[in-house]
């Protein structure tokens, strides 16, 4: 797992997806990177994703806009990145717009690395979310306890059949 | 990643409810017979039981009957959905990266040959 020391995870707010792409770290990078390739993977199909904005740079703009169902497109995601290390790493944030502006509605950060591995490429997405939405309910249940317990077999279980 | 707990739309229903929430919340305790977990409401036993039987049917509740006795366990699934939150988040980027991989290993296969 490749991780950004900077990021410490916290089980109850980040999950962290790892994976051996069987393809070459720019093959990669370029799926990522280059809108018209984006749009191919980032939503699952038959929902169609537009890339609105894709500036690559620190505080540069990025807007995706989703259609389900045939409808017209509608926002996705709106945020901007943070970071982008060519080939090596992409941060990006729905916290800040463009240009670093706060955002209406705050939700996750998100770095995603690429590293050489034997078998092609460890793409590895770590996501940093504010909060739990239903936090509140975990614990009204009283079992808040459990959901890590839950959560790593989860995750255990993803990993295994991933 | 679909297949292995009740769809989202249950499993959410089933806690839109002041009763199944605590019957949750006392299973979250340890396992319970019917009986038991019927006490503290004032319901008929066939009232309680519709809850029951949706809290099993949302994949909330797992039940066993022994006897006349039914027992009811927290069905652990179902935490995975839930935990809806995290999950769904997990479900959405791991998505992400199977489409991923899909396209670029596609991508390669489709170099190689030209």
């Amino acid at each position: 797992m490749t991780l950004d020391t900077a990021t410490p995870v916290q089980p109850d707010l980040d999950l962290t997806i790892t994976r051996i792409i069987a393809a070459p770290r720019p093959a990669v990078w370029r799926a990522w990177t280059d809108s018209a390739s984006f749009e191919q993977w980032w939503v699952p199909a038959p929902a169609l994703c537009r890339v609105v904005d894709m500036e690559l740079a620190p505080g540069g703009s990025f807007r995706t806009e989703i259609s389900e169902g045939g409808g017209d497109f509608g926002p996705h995601i709106t945020g901007c990145f943070l970071a982008v290390d060519e080939l090596e790493r992409i941060v990006f944030t729905n916290s800040l717009v463009a240009g670093w502006r706060p955002a209406e509605s705050p939700f996750m950060t998100a770095v995603i690395t690429f590293a050489d591995h034997p078998d092609g490429t460890e793409y590895v997405s770590h996501v940093m979310h504010r909060n739990a939405a239903d936090r509140a309910l975990h614990e009204e249940l009283g079992f808040y306890d459990g959901w890590g317990t839950v959560i790593g077999q989860l995750a255990g279980f993803v990993e295994k059949t991933g | 990643m679909a297949q292995y707990h009740a769809p989202l739309d249950d499993v959410f229903q089933a806690l839109a409810d002041p009763t199944r929430r605590a019957v949750l919340s006392r299973l979250g305790t340890g396992p319970a017979t019917v009986s038991e977990l019927a006490r503290p409401f004032d319901m008929a036993l066939p009232s309680f039981m519709k809850h029951i039987r949706l809290l099993e049917k949302s994949g909330w509740v797992r039940t066993r009957k022994v006897g006349r006795v039914r027992t009811c366990t927290i069905d652990e699934t179902s935490f995975a959905a839930v935990d809806g939150w995290l999950a769904a988040q997990r479900d959405l980027w791991e998505g992400r990266t199977d489409r991923l991989e899909s396209f670029v290993t596609a991508t390669q296969t489709q170099e190689k040959r030209s």
